[in-house]
Protein backbone atom coordinates (compact mmCIF):
# COMPACT_ATOMS: atom_id res chain seq x y z
CA UNK A 1 0.00 0.00 0.00
CA UNK A 2 2.74 2.43 1.02
CA UNK A 3 4.87 1.30 -1.91
CA UNK A 4 2.08 1.95 -4.34
CA UNK A 5 1.36 5.50 -3.20
CA UNK A 6 5.08 6.19 -3.33
CA UNK A 7 5.34 5.08 -6.95
CA UNK A 8 2.20 7.04 -7.79
CA UNK A 9 3.64 10.24 -6.40
CA UNK A 10 7.20 10.03 -7.60
CA UNK A 11 7.06 7.65 -10.57
CA UNK A 12 6.79 8.42 -14.25
CA UNK A 13 3.53 10.09 -15.35
CA UNK A 14 1.00 7.71 -16.85
CA UNK A 15 0.88 7.02 -20.58
CA UNK A 16 -2.41 8.86 -20.75
CA UNK A 17 -0.97 12.00 -19.15
CA UNK A 18 1.99 11.93 -21.53
CA UNK A 19 -0.31 11.68 -24.53
CA UNK A 20 -2.50 14.50 -23.30
CA UNK A 21 0.58 16.65 -22.78
CA UNK A 22 1.71 15.86 -26.29
CA UNK A 23 -1.72 16.78 -27.63
CA UNK A 24 -1.82 20.12 -25.85
CA UNK A 25 1.68 21.07 -27.00
CA UNK A 26 0.43 20.82 -30.61
CA UNK A 27 -0.85 24.33 -31.39
CA UNK A 28 -2.96 23.17 -34.33
CA UNK A 29 -4.69 20.51 -32.26
CA UNK A 30 -5.58 23.04 -29.57
CA UNK A 31 -6.96 25.47 -32.16
CA UNK A 32 -8.98 22.62 -33.62
CA UNK A 33 -10.32 21.69 -30.20
CA UNK A 34 -11.32 25.31 -29.56
CA UNK A 35 -13.16 25.53 -32.92
CA UNK A 36 -15.03 22.30 -32.18
CA UNK A 37 -15.92 23.41 -28.64
CA UNK A 38 -17.20 26.77 -29.93
CA UNK A 39 -19.32 24.90 -32.47
CA UNK A 40 -20.76 22.65 -29.77
CA UNK A 41 -21.47 25.70 -27.60
CA UNK A 42 -23.25 27.50 -30.47
CA UNK A 43 -25.30 24.39 -31.23
CA UNK A 44 -26.39 23.91 -27.61
CA UNK A 45 -27.28 27.56 -27.02
CA UNK A 46 -28.63 28.26 -30.52
CA UNK A 47 -31.99 29.67 -29.28
CA UNK A 48 -30.12 32.15 -27.02
CA UNK A 49 -27.52 33.15 -29.61
CA UNK A 50 -29.74 33.51 -32.67
CA UNK A 51 -31.54 36.89 -32.68
CA UNK A 52 -34.35 35.62 -34.97
CA UNK A 53 -36.35 32.49 -35.69
CA UNK A 54 -34.36 30.75 -38.48
CA UNK A 55 -37.59 30.20 -40.47
CA UNK A 56 -39.15 33.65 -39.96
CA UNK A 57 -39.70 35.28 -43.32
CA UNK A 58 -40.15 38.97 -43.99
CA UNK A 59 -41.16 40.43 -47.35
CA UNK A 60 -39.66 43.80 -46.44
CA UNK A 61 -36.14 42.53 -45.69
CA UNK A 62 -35.29 40.30 -48.62
CA UNK A 63 -31.64 39.94 -49.77
CA UNK A 64 -30.35 42.58 -47.37
CA UNK A 65 -26.56 42.95 -47.06
CA UNK A 66 -24.87 42.34 -43.70
CA UNK A 67 -25.76 45.05 -41.15
CA UNK A 68 -26.06 45.54 -37.39
CA UNK A 69 -29.51 43.97 -37.29
CA UNK A 70 -28.53 41.11 -39.62
CA UNK A 71 -24.77 40.45 -39.20
CA UNK A 72 -24.70 37.96 -42.12
CA UNK A 73 -27.46 39.60 -44.17
CA UNK A 74 -30.78 38.03 -45.17
CA UNK A 75 -31.81 35.50 -47.81
CA UNK A 76 -34.37 35.54 -50.62
CA UNK A 77 -37.25 35.09 -48.15
CA UNK A 78 -35.95 37.75 -45.74
CA UNK A 79 -34.76 35.15 -43.23
CA UNK A 80 -31.84 36.16 -41.00
CA UNK A 81 -28.75 34.29 -42.24
CA UNK A 82 -26.92 34.55 -38.92
CA UNK A 83 -29.77 32.79 -37.13
CA UNK A 84 -29.93 30.16 -39.87
CA UNK A 85 -26.20 29.47 -39.66
CA UNK A 86 -26.42 29.23 -35.86
CA UNK A 87 -29.26 26.71 -36.06
CA UNK A 88 -27.49 24.97 -38.93
CA UNK A 89 -24.62 24.12 -36.57
CA UNK A 90 -27.04 21.77 -34.79
CA UNK A 91 -27.76 19.97 -38.02
CA UNK A 92 -24.07 19.75 -38.90
CA UNK A 93 -23.18 18.21 -35.54
CA UNK A 94 -26.18 15.88 -35.68
CA UNK A 95 -25.27 14.73 -39.21
CA UNK A 96 -21.64 14.23 -38.21
CA UNK A 97 -22.62 12.35 -35.05
CA UNK A 98 -25.18 10.07 -36.66
CA UNK A 99 -23.22 9.38 -39.86
CA UNK A 100 -20.04 8.61 -37.91
CA UNK A 101 -22.10 6.60 -35.40
CA UNK A 102 -23.57 4.45 -38.18
CA UNK A 103 -20.15 3.99 -39.81
CA UNK A 104 -18.60 3.12 -36.45
CA UNK A 105 -21.35 0.64 -35.55
CA UNK A 106 -21.12 -1.22 -38.88
CA UNK A 107 -17.33 -0.98 -39.03
CA UNK A 108 -16.93 -2.16 -35.45
CA UNK A 109 -19.18 -5.19 -35.99
CA UNK A 110 -17.47 -6.18 -39.23
CA UNK A 111 -13.96 -5.62 -37.89
CA UNK A 112 -14.71 -7.45 -34.66
CA UNK A 113 -16.30 -10.46 -36.32
CA UNK A 114 -13.74 -10.58 -39.15
CA UNK A 115 -10.75 -10.26 -36.85
CA UNK A 116 -12.06 -12.65 -34.19
CA UNK A 117 -13.41 -15.39 -36.46
CA UNK A 118 -10.44 -15.63 -38.80
CA UNK A 119 -10.35 -18.14 -41.64
CA UNK A 120 -12.99 -17.93 -44.35
CA UNK A 121 -15.25 -15.51 -42.49
CA UNK A 122 -12.35 -13.09 -42.15
CA UNK A 123 -11.42 -13.35 -45.83
CA UNK A 124 -14.95 -12.89 -47.16
CA UNK A 125 -15.87 -10.08 -44.78
CA UNK A 126 -12.68 -8.08 -45.22
CA UNK A 127 -12.73 -8.59 -48.99
CA UNK A 128 -16.22 -7.09 -49.06
CA UNK A 129 -14.95 -4.13 -47.04
CA UNK A 130 -12.18 -3.69 -49.63
CA UNK A 131 -14.79 -3.69 -52.39
CA UNK A 132 -16.76 -0.91 -50.71
CA UNK A 133 -13.55 0.99 -49.94
CA UNK A 134 -12.31 0.89 -53.53
CA UNK A 135 -15.35 2.74 -54.83
CA UNK A 136 -14.70 5.99 -52.96
CA UNK A 137 -17.20 7.56 -50.59
CA UNK A 138 -18.96 9.63 -53.23
CA UNK A 139 -20.06 6.70 -55.37
CA UNK A 140 -21.21 4.57 -52.44
CA UNK A 141 -23.10 7.51 -50.92
CA UNK A 142 -24.74 8.30 -54.27
CA UNK A 143 -25.72 4.67 -54.81
CA UNK A 144 -27.21 4.51 -51.32
CA UNK A 145 -29.21 7.72 -51.84
CA UNK A 146 -30.33 6.46 -55.26
CA UNK A 147 -31.78 3.39 -53.55
CA UNK A 148 -33.20 5.06 -50.43
CA UNK A 149 -34.37 8.32 -52.01
CA UNK A 150 -33.23 11.89 -51.27
CA UNK A 151 -33.70 13.07 -47.67
CA UNK A 152 -31.51 14.20 -44.78
CA UNK A 153 -32.05 10.92 -42.93
CA UNK A 154 -31.05 8.88 -45.97
CA UNK A 155 -28.04 11.11 -46.62
CA UNK A 156 -26.77 10.37 -43.10
CA UNK A 157 -27.27 6.62 -43.64
CA UNK A 158 -25.56 6.90 -47.05
CA UNK A 159 -22.53 8.71 -45.62
CA UNK A 160 -22.41 6.18 -42.77
CA UNK A 161 -22.30 3.24 -45.17
CA UNK A 162 -19.83 5.00 -47.47
CA UNK A 163 -17.31 5.76 -44.72
CA UNK A 164 -17.71 2.42 -42.93
CA UNK A 165 -14.62 0.67 -44.47
CA UNK A 166 -12.26 3.10 -42.74
CA UNK A 167 -13.54 2.02 -39.31
CA UNK A 168 -13.85 -1.66 -40.24
CA UNK A 169 -10.20 -1.81 -41.31
CA UNK A 170 -8.86 -0.08 -38.20
CA UNK A 171 -11.08 -2.16 -35.92
CA UNK A 172 -9.93 -5.32 -37.68
CA UNK A 173 -6.25 -4.54 -37.20
CA UNK A 174 -6.85 -3.54 -33.57
CA UNK A 175 -8.56 -6.90 -32.93
CA UNK A 176 -5.62 -8.73 -34.48
CA UNK A 177 -3.27 -6.92 -32.07
CA UNK A 178 -5.52 -7.71 -29.09
CA UNK A 179 -5.70 -11.38 -30.06
CA UNK A 180 -1.97 -11.70 -29.49
CA UNK A 181 -2.07 -10.30 -25.97
CA UNK A 182 -1.80 -12.63 -22.96
CA UNK A 183 -5.22 -11.75 -21.54
CA UNK A 184 -6.87 -12.98 -24.70
CA UNK A 185 -5.14 -16.34 -24.57
CA UNK A 186 -5.99 -16.58 -20.88
CA UNK A 187 -9.68 -15.95 -21.57
CA UNK A 188 -9.76 -18.56 -24.32
CA UNK A 189 -7.89 -21.02 -22.10
CA UNK A 190 -10.38 -20.36 -19.29
CA UNK A 191 -13.07 -21.59 -21.65
CA UNK A 192 -15.00 -18.36 -22.23
CA UNK A 193 -17.66 -18.52 -24.94
CA UNK A 194 -17.52 -16.51 -28.18
CA UNK A 195 -20.12 -13.99 -27.04
CA UNK A 196 -18.34 -13.47 -23.74
CA UNK A 197 -14.95 -13.00 -25.39
CA UNK A 198 -16.35 -10.63 -28.02
CA UNK A 199 -18.45 -8.41 -25.81
CA UNK A 200 -16.83 -8.59 -22.39
CA UNK A 201 -13.17 -8.79 -23.36
CA UNK A 202 -12.46 -7.61 -26.90
CA UNK A 203 -15.03 -4.82 -27.21
CA UNK A 204 -14.09 -2.92 -24.03
CA UNK A 205 -10.44 -3.06 -25.05
CA UNK A 206 -10.86 -1.74 -28.57
CA UNK A 207 -13.72 0.70 -27.99
CA UNK A 208 -11.57 3.56 -26.56
CA UNK A 209 -9.24 3.40 -29.59
CA UNK A 210 -12.17 3.30 -31.98
CA UNK A 211 -13.86 6.30 -30.39
CA UNK A 212 -10.64 8.29 -30.74
CA UNK A 213 -10.27 7.09 -34.33
CA UNK A 214 -13.81 8.33 -34.99
CA UNK A 215 -12.62 11.95 -34.63
CA UNK A 216 -10.51 11.39 -37.76
CA UNK A 217 -13.59 10.58 -39.80
CA UNK A 218 -15.81 13.47 -38.74
CA UNK A 219 -14.54 15.98 -41.32
CA UNK A 220 -15.02 13.49 -44.17
CA UNK A 221 -18.56 12.81 -42.99
CA UNK A 222 -19.43 16.52 -42.78
CA UNK A 223 -18.04 17.26 -46.25
CA UNK A 224 -19.77 14.25 -47.82
CA UNK A 225 -23.14 15.07 -46.24
CA UNK A 226 -22.86 18.74 -47.22
CA UNK A 227 -22.05 17.63 -50.77
CA UNK A 228 -25.18 15.47 -50.91
CA UNK A 229 -27.32 18.32 -49.57
CA UNK A 230 -25.73 20.68 -52.07
CA UNK A 231 -26.75 18.34 -54.90
CA UNK A 232 -30.29 18.33 -53.51
CA UNK A 233 -30.00 14.72 -52.34
CA UNK A 234 -29.79 15.44 -48.60
CA UNK A 235 -31.44 18.10 -46.45
CA UNK A 236 -34.53 19.58 -48.09
CA UNK A 237 -35.85 23.16 -47.85
CA UNK A 238 -36.55 25.03 -45.64
CA UNK A 239 -33.89 23.28 -43.53
CA UNK A 240 -31.01 25.59 -42.47
CA UNK A 241 -28.49 22.89 -43.45
CA UNK A 242 -25.29 24.61 -44.62
CA UNK A 243 -24.78 22.60 -47.81
CA UNK A 244 -28.35 23.19 -48.91
CA UNK A 245 -28.18 26.92 -47.99
CA UNK A 246 -25.07 27.25 -50.15
CA UNK A 247 -26.85 25.63 -53.05
CA UNK A 248 -29.87 27.93 -52.63
CA UNK A 249 -27.53 30.94 -52.51
CA UNK A 250 -26.02 30.35 -55.93
CA UNK A 251 -29.08 31.71 -57.74
CA UNK A 252 -28.56 35.04 -56.02
CA UNK A 253 -24.80 35.32 -56.15
CA UNK A 254 -24.54 38.58 -58.08
CA UNK A 255 -27.21 40.29 -55.94
CA UNK A 256 -26.47 38.69 -52.57
CA UNK A 257 -23.04 37.01 -52.51
CA UNK A 258 -23.22 36.63 -48.70
CA UNK A 259 -25.90 33.96 -49.14
CA UNK A 260 -23.29 31.63 -50.60
CA UNK A 261 -20.20 32.85 -48.77
CA UNK A 262 -21.56 32.54 -45.20
CA UNK A 263 -22.56 28.85 -45.24
CA UNK A 264 -19.43 27.95 -47.25
CA UNK A 265 -17.13 29.58 -44.71
CA UNK A 266 -19.07 27.90 -41.90
CA UNK A 267 -18.52 24.45 -43.44
CA UNK A 268 -14.84 25.20 -44.13
CA UNK A 269 -14.12 26.40 -40.57
CA UNK A 270 -15.94 23.44 -39.03
CA UNK A 271 -14.11 20.93 -41.21
CA UNK A 272 -10.82 22.72 -40.54
CA UNK A 273 -11.47 22.42 -36.80
CA UNK A 274 -12.12 18.69 -37.01
CA UNK A 275 -9.12 18.23 -39.33
CA UNK A 276 -6.78 19.99 -36.90
CA UNK A 277 -8.20 18.00 -34.01
CA UNK A 278 -7.83 14.80 -36.04
CA UNK A 279 -4.19 15.62 -36.86
CA UNK A 280 -3.46 16.01 -33.17
CA UNK A 281 -5.15 12.71 -32.41
CA UNK A 282 -3.38 10.93 -35.27
CA UNK A 283 -0.03 12.11 -33.97
CA UNK A 284 -0.74 10.49 -30.62
CA UNK A 285 -1.97 7.26 -32.20
CA UNK A 286 0.91 6.92 -34.65
CA UNK A 287 4.29 7.41 -32.95
CA UNK A 288 6.10 7.25 -36.32
CA UNK A 289 4.50 10.54 -37.25
CA UNK A 290 6.02 12.34 -34.26
CA UNK A 291 9.58 11.30 -34.99
CA UNK A 292 9.19 12.87 -38.41
CA UNK A 293 8.93 16.39 -37.11
CA UNK B 1 5.44 -11.54 -60.43
CA UNK B 2 3.10 -13.95 -62.23
CA UNK B 3 1.58 -14.96 -58.91
CA UNK B 4 1.07 -11.32 -57.92
CA UNK B 5 -0.41 -10.54 -61.33
CA UNK B 6 -2.97 -13.36 -61.24
CA UNK B 7 -3.88 -12.60 -57.64
CA UNK B 8 -4.40 -8.93 -58.41
CA UNK B 9 -6.49 -9.61 -61.54
CA UNK B 10 -8.59 -12.17 -59.64
CA UNK B 11 -9.26 -9.58 -56.92
CA UNK B 12 -10.33 -7.02 -59.52
CA UNK B 13 -12.69 -9.50 -61.20
CA UNK B 14 -14.15 -10.45 -57.81
CA UNK B 15 -14.83 -6.79 -57.06
CA UNK B 16 -16.63 -6.31 -60.37
CA UNK B 17 -18.64 -9.50 -59.77
CA UNK B 18 -19.78 -8.34 -56.33
CA UNK B 19 -20.79 -5.03 -57.90
CA UNK B 20 -22.93 -6.76 -60.53
CA UNK B 21 -24.79 -8.59 -57.76
CA UNK B 22 -25.31 -5.37 -55.81
CA UNK B 23 -26.46 -3.53 -58.93
CA UNK B 24 -28.82 -6.32 -60.00
CA UNK B 25 -30.34 -6.35 -56.51
CA UNK B 26 -30.63 -2.56 -56.41
CA UNK B 27 -34.10 -2.64 -57.92
CA UNK B 28 -35.29 -4.98 -55.14
CA UNK B 29 -33.88 -2.94 -52.26
CA UNK B 30 -35.74 0.17 -53.41
CA UNK B 31 -38.68 0.78 -51.07
CA UNK B 32 -42.00 0.37 -52.86
CA UNK B 33 -42.73 -1.12 -56.26
CA UNK B 34 -39.91 -0.06 -58.60
CA UNK B 35 -42.02 -0.36 -61.74
CA UNK B 36 -44.71 1.91 -60.33
CA UNK B 37 -42.13 4.42 -59.10
CA UNK B 38 -40.39 4.48 -62.46
CA UNK B 39 -43.55 4.95 -64.45
CA UNK B 40 -45.31 7.20 -61.97
CA UNK B 41 -44.57 10.26 -64.08
CA UNK B 42 -45.94 8.89 -67.35
CA UNK B 43 -49.71 9.31 -67.19
CA UNK B 44 -52.18 6.70 -68.23
CA UNK B 45 -50.16 3.56 -67.72
CA UNK B 46 -52.68 0.75 -67.25
CA UNK B 47 -52.12 -2.10 -64.78
CA UNK B 48 -51.79 -4.44 -67.79
CA UNK B 49 -48.98 -2.33 -69.18
CA UNK B 50 -47.23 -2.33 -65.79
CA UNK B 51 -47.56 -6.11 -65.69
CA UNK B 52 -46.11 -6.33 -69.18
CA UNK B 53 -43.14 -4.17 -68.16
CA UNK B 54 -42.66 -6.35 -65.09
CA UNK B 55 -42.56 -9.47 -67.25
CA UNK B 56 -40.22 -7.80 -69.73
CA UNK B 57 -37.82 -6.80 -66.93
CA UNK B 58 -38.10 -10.34 -65.55
CA UNK B 59 -39.37 -9.13 -62.17
CA UNK B 60 -41.77 -12.07 -61.91
CA UNK B 61 -38.96 -14.63 -62.06
CA UNK B 62 -37.03 -15.98 -59.05
CA UNK B 63 -34.14 -13.77 -57.95
CA UNK B 64 -31.32 -15.99 -59.28
CA UNK B 65 -33.02 -16.30 -62.66
CA UNK B 66 -33.26 -12.50 -62.75
CA UNK B 67 -29.58 -12.21 -61.93
CA UNK B 68 -28.75 -14.68 -64.70
CA UNK B 69 -30.84 -12.70 -67.19
CA UNK B 70 -29.24 -9.46 -66.01
CA UNK B 71 -25.72 -10.83 -66.40
CA UNK B 72 -26.59 -12.31 -69.80
CA UNK B 73 -27.68 -8.91 -71.03
CA UNK B 74 -24.75 -7.04 -69.46
CA UNK B 75 -22.20 -9.42 -70.97
CA UNK B 76 -23.71 -8.78 -74.39
CA UNK B 77 -23.27 -5.05 -73.79
CA UNK B 78 -27.01 -4.49 -73.32
CA UNK B 79 -27.45 -2.20 -70.31
CA UNK B 80 -31.11 -1.55 -71.11
CA UNK B 81 -32.78 1.73 -72.05
CA UNK B 82 -33.33 4.89 -70.08
CA UNK B 83 -36.87 5.37 -68.78
CA UNK B 84 -36.99 8.87 -70.22
CA UNK B 85 -36.16 9.12 -73.88
CA UNK B 86 -35.64 5.35 -74.30
CA UNK B 87 -31.96 5.78 -75.15
CA UNK B 88 -29.52 2.85 -74.83
CA UNK B 89 -27.88 3.29 -71.40
CA UNK B 90 -24.44 2.09 -72.44
CA UNK B 91 -24.20 4.47 -75.42
CA UNK B 92 -25.30 7.39 -73.28
CA UNK B 93 -22.74 6.64 -70.55
CA UNK B 94 -19.92 5.94 -73.01
CA UNK B 95 -20.67 9.24 -74.74
CA UNK B 96 -20.21 11.14 -71.47
CA UNK B 97 -17.31 9.11 -70.06
CA UNK B 98 -14.50 10.86 -72.01
CA UNK B 99 -15.53 14.21 -70.49
CA UNK B 100 -15.26 12.84 -66.95
CA UNK B 101 -11.92 11.17 -67.67
CA UNK B 102 -10.60 14.37 -69.21
CA UNK B 103 -11.67 16.42 -66.19
CA UNK B 104 -10.23 13.96 -63.67
CA UNK B 105 -6.92 13.61 -65.58
CA UNK B 106 -6.32 17.35 -65.97
CA UNK B 107 -7.24 17.85 -62.31
CA UNK B 108 -4.81 15.14 -61.28
CA UNK B 109 -1.99 16.84 -63.18
CA UNK B 110 -2.82 20.16 -61.49
CA UNK B 111 -3.11 18.54 -58.05
CA UNK B 112 0.18 16.65 -58.45
CA UNK B 113 2.03 19.69 -59.76
CA UNK B 114 0.83 22.11 -57.09
CA UNK B 115 0.93 19.52 -54.29
CA UNK B 116 4.46 18.29 -54.99
CA UNK B 117 5.88 21.81 -55.29
CA UNK B 118 4.19 22.93 -52.05
CA UNK B 119 5.17 19.77 -50.18
CA UNK B 120 8.76 19.85 -51.43
CA UNK B 121 9.35 23.45 -50.43
CA UNK B 122 7.67 22.96 -47.07
CA UNK B 123 9.98 20.00 -46.38
CA UNK B 124 13.05 21.89 -47.57
CA UNK B 125 12.18 24.89 -45.38
CA UNK B 126 10.80 22.75 -42.56
CA UNK B 127 10.24 24.45 -39.24
CA UNK B 128 10.21 27.92 -40.81
CA UNK B 129 7.36 30.32 -41.50
CA UNK B 130 7.37 29.19 -45.15
CA UNK B 131 6.66 25.62 -44.04
CA UNK B 132 3.89 26.71 -41.69
CA UNK B 133 2.32 28.95 -44.33
CA UNK B 134 2.38 26.27 -47.02
CA UNK B 135 0.96 23.64 -44.69
CA UNK B 136 -1.80 25.93 -43.46
CA UNK B 137 -2.84 26.62 -47.04
CA UNK B 138 -2.77 22.87 -47.73
CA UNK B 139 -4.99 22.26 -44.71
CA UNK B 140 -7.43 24.94 -45.86
CA UNK B 141 -7.47 23.30 -49.30
CA UNK B 142 -8.40 19.97 -47.69
CA UNK B 143 -11.08 21.56 -45.51
CA UNK B 144 -12.93 23.57 -48.16
CA UNK B 145 -15.91 21.90 -49.80
CA UNK B 146 -15.09 21.33 -53.53
CA UNK B 147 -18.43 22.65 -54.66
CA UNK B 148 -18.05 25.88 -52.72
CA UNK B 149 -14.59 26.63 -54.13
CA UNK B 150 -16.02 25.83 -57.56
CA UNK B 151 -18.93 28.23 -57.18
CA UNK B 152 -16.68 31.04 -55.95
CA UNK B 153 -14.31 30.54 -58.91
CA UNK B 154 -17.29 30.34 -61.25
CA UNK B 155 -18.75 33.62 -60.08
CA UNK B 156 -15.47 35.50 -59.87
CA UNK B 157 -13.85 34.40 -63.14
CA UNK B 158 -16.79 33.46 -65.33
CA UNK B 159 -19.63 35.73 -64.20
CA UNK B 160 -17.98 38.88 -62.83
CA UNK B 161 -14.73 39.08 -64.75
CA UNK B 162 -16.05 37.08 -67.76
CA UNK B 163 -12.57 35.72 -68.50
CA UNK B 164 -13.86 32.20 -68.99
CA UNK B 165 -17.19 30.76 -70.16
CA UNK B 166 -19.80 29.76 -67.55
CA UNK B 167 -20.41 26.41 -69.24
CA UNK B 168 -19.52 24.70 -72.48
CA UNK B 169 -17.62 21.85 -74.07
CA UNK B 170 -14.27 23.37 -75.14
CA UNK B 171 -10.99 23.57 -73.22
CA UNK B 172 -11.78 27.02 -71.84
CA UNK B 173 -14.74 25.68 -69.92
CA UNK B 174 -12.52 22.90 -68.58
CA UNK B 175 -10.17 25.36 -66.84
CA UNK B 176 -12.31 26.21 -63.80
CA UNK B 177 -13.64 22.72 -62.98
CA UNK B 178 -10.13 21.27 -63.34
CA UNK B 179 -8.64 23.94 -61.05
CA UNK B 180 -11.44 23.35 -58.51
CA UNK B 181 -10.91 19.63 -58.36
CA UNK B 182 -7.12 19.97 -58.60
CA UNK B 183 -6.68 22.55 -55.85
CA UNK B 184 -9.03 20.68 -53.52
CA UNK B 185 -6.85 17.57 -53.82
CA UNK B 186 -3.47 19.30 -53.98
CA UNK B 187 -3.59 19.72 -50.19
CA UNK B 188 -3.52 15.97 -49.55
CA UNK B 189 -0.63 15.49 -51.98
CA UNK B 190 1.29 18.41 -50.45
CA UNK B 191 1.01 16.94 -46.95
CA UNK B 192 2.11 13.50 -48.11
CA UNK B 193 5.00 14.91 -50.18
CA UNK B 194 6.21 16.92 -47.20
CA UNK B 195 6.35 14.01 -44.78
CA UNK B 196 7.92 11.73 -47.38
CA UNK B 197 10.60 14.32 -48.26
CA UNK B 198 11.40 14.92 -44.59
CA UNK B 199 11.90 11.17 -44.13
CA UNK B 200 14.38 11.19 -46.99
CA UNK B 201 16.17 14.37 -45.87
CA UNK B 202 16.91 12.70 -42.53
CA UNK B 203 18.43 9.60 -44.10
CA UNK B 204 22.07 8.63 -44.16
CA UNK B 205 22.54 8.68 -47.90
CA UNK B 206 21.59 12.33 -48.05
CA UNK B 207 24.20 13.12 -45.40
CA UNK B 208 26.74 11.06 -47.34
CA UNK B 209 25.95 12.97 -50.52
CA UNK B 210 26.37 16.23 -48.66
CA UNK B 211 29.64 15.05 -47.11
CA UNK B 212 30.90 14.10 -50.56
CA UNK B 213 30.49 17.77 -51.43
CA UNK B 214 27.85 17.24 -54.10
CA UNK B 215 26.11 20.32 -55.41
CA UNK B 216 23.05 21.19 -53.32
CA UNK B 217 20.75 21.18 -56.36
CA UNK B 218 21.97 17.75 -57.40
CA UNK B 219 21.30 16.33 -53.94
CA UNK B 220 17.85 17.84 -53.74
CA UNK B 221 16.82 16.80 -57.21
CA UNK B 222 18.44 13.42 -57.72
CA UNK B 223 18.47 12.07 -54.17
CA UNK B 224 15.65 13.72 -52.29
CA UNK B 225 12.97 14.61 -54.83
CA UNK B 226 13.12 11.41 -56.87
CA UNK B 227 13.35 9.11 -53.85
CA UNK B 228 10.69 11.01 -51.94
CA UNK B 229 8.27 10.81 -54.83
CA UNK B 230 7.82 7.01 -54.71
CA UNK B 231 5.07 7.04 -52.05
CA UNK B 232 3.54 10.10 -53.67
CA UNK B 233 3.26 8.39 -57.05
CA UNK B 234 1.60 5.41 -55.36
CA UNK B 235 -0.84 7.80 -53.77
CA UNK B 236 -1.68 9.38 -57.13
CA UNK B 237 -3.48 6.22 -58.24
CA UNK B 238 -5.76 6.34 -55.22
CA UNK B 239 -6.07 10.06 -55.74
CA UNK B 240 -7.31 9.50 -59.29
CA UNK B 241 -10.21 7.40 -58.05
CA UNK B 242 -11.02 10.20 -55.58
CA UNK B 243 -10.91 12.66 -58.47
CA UNK B 244 -13.45 10.53 -60.33
CA UNK B 245 -15.70 10.65 -57.26
CA UNK B 246 -15.15 14.39 -56.80
CA UNK B 247 -15.85 14.94 -60.49
CA UNK B 248 -19.46 13.83 -59.89
CA UNK B 249 -20.03 16.88 -57.68
CA UNK B 250 -17.87 19.36 -59.59
CA UNK B 251 -19.52 18.46 -62.92
CA UNK B 252 -22.81 19.56 -61.41
CA UNK B 253 -21.39 22.91 -60.33
CA UNK B 254 -20.04 23.75 -63.78
CA UNK B 255 -22.64 21.93 -65.92
CA UNK B 256 -19.77 19.88 -67.35
CA UNK B 257 -21.30 17.07 -69.38
CA UNK B 258 -19.72 14.05 -67.74
CA UNK B 259 -21.24 10.87 -66.32
CA UNK B 260 -21.52 12.46 -62.87
CA UNK B 261 -24.01 15.04 -64.07
CA UNK B 262 -25.92 12.32 -65.87
CA UNK B 263 -25.96 10.23 -62.69
CA UNK B 264 -27.46 12.99 -60.54
CA UNK B 265 -30.17 13.61 -63.14
CA UNK B 266 -30.85 9.87 -63.19
CA UNK B 267 -31.23 9.79 -59.40
CA UNK B 268 -33.74 12.64 -59.48
CA UNK B 269 -35.73 11.00 -62.28
CA UNK B 270 -35.47 7.59 -60.62
CA UNK B 271 -34.14 6.27 -63.89
CA UNK B 272 -33.01 2.93 -62.45
CA UNK B 273 -31.52 1.38 -65.62
CA UNK B 274 -29.34 4.48 -65.99
CA UNK B 275 -28.35 4.41 -62.29
CA UNK B 276 -27.45 0.73 -62.57
CA UNK B 277 -25.40 1.37 -65.69
CA UNK B 278 -23.63 4.30 -64.07
CA UNK B 279 -22.62 2.33 -60.98
CA UNK B 280 -21.34 -0.56 -63.09
CA UNK B 281 -19.34 1.63 -65.46
CA UNK B 282 -17.93 3.69 -62.60
CA UNK B 283 -17.03 0.53 -60.68
CA UNK B 284 -15.21 -0.94 -63.69
CA UNK B 285 -13.37 2.35 -64.13
CA UNK B 286 -12.22 2.52 -60.49
CA UNK B 287 -11.19 -1.15 -60.50
CA UNK B 288 -9.23 -0.73 -63.73
CA UNK B 289 -7.45 2.38 -62.49
CA UNK B 290 -6.36 0.77 -59.22
CA UNK B 291 -5.34 -2.45 -61.02
CA UNK B 292 -3.17 -0.55 -63.50
CA UNK B 293 -1.65 1.54 -60.70
CA UNK B 294 -0.82 -1.53 -58.59
CA UNK B 295 0.79 -3.28 -61.53
CA UNK B 296 2.80 -0.17 -62.43
CA UNK B 297 3.95 0.05 -58.84
CA UNK B 298 4.97 -3.60 -58.87
CA UNK B 299 7.04 -2.99 -61.99
CA UNK B 300 8.71 0.05 -60.39
CA UNK B 301 9.34 -1.40 -56.94
CA UNK B 302 10.85 -4.89 -56.79
CA UNK B 303 9.91 -5.28 -53.10
CA UNK B 304 6.23 -5.52 -54.01
CA UNK B 305 6.45 -8.12 -56.75
CA UNK B 306 8.77 -10.38 -54.77
CA UNK B 307 6.64 -10.53 -51.64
Amino acid sequence: MAMQSLSDAGGAPSEMALKLGQFFRNKGAVIGLVIVLVLVFVAIFAPLIAPFDPQMMGAGRRLQPPSFGHPFGTDEFGRDLFSRVVYGSRLTLMIAGIAVGIALAIGLTIGLVGGYAGGWTERVVMRLVDVVFSFTETLIALAAVAVLGPSLKNAMIAVGIATMPFYARICYSTVIVEKNKPYFEATVAAGAGHVRILFLHLLPNILPTMVVVATLGVSTAILAAAGLSFLGLGAQPPSPEWGWMLSAGRDYFTRAPWMMIVPGVSIAITVLGFNLLGDGVREILDPRQTTRR
Amino acid sequence: MLHYLTHRIATALFTVWITTIAVAMLIHIVPGDPVQIMYAQSQGTTPEQLEEIRTRLGLNEPVWVQYGMFMGRILQGDFGQTIRGKQPVLDLLMGRLPNTLLLASVSLVIAAFVGIIFGFFAAYKRGTAVDTGLMISALIGVSMPHFWLGLILLFVFAVNLAWLPVAGEDWRSLVLPAITLGVANAGIIARLTRSSMIDILNQDFVRTARAKGLHKGTILYRHVLLAGLIPVVTMLGLQFTYMLGGAIVVENVFAWNGIGRLAIQAIFQRDYPLIQGFILIFACLVVTVSLVMDLLYAVLDPRVRLS
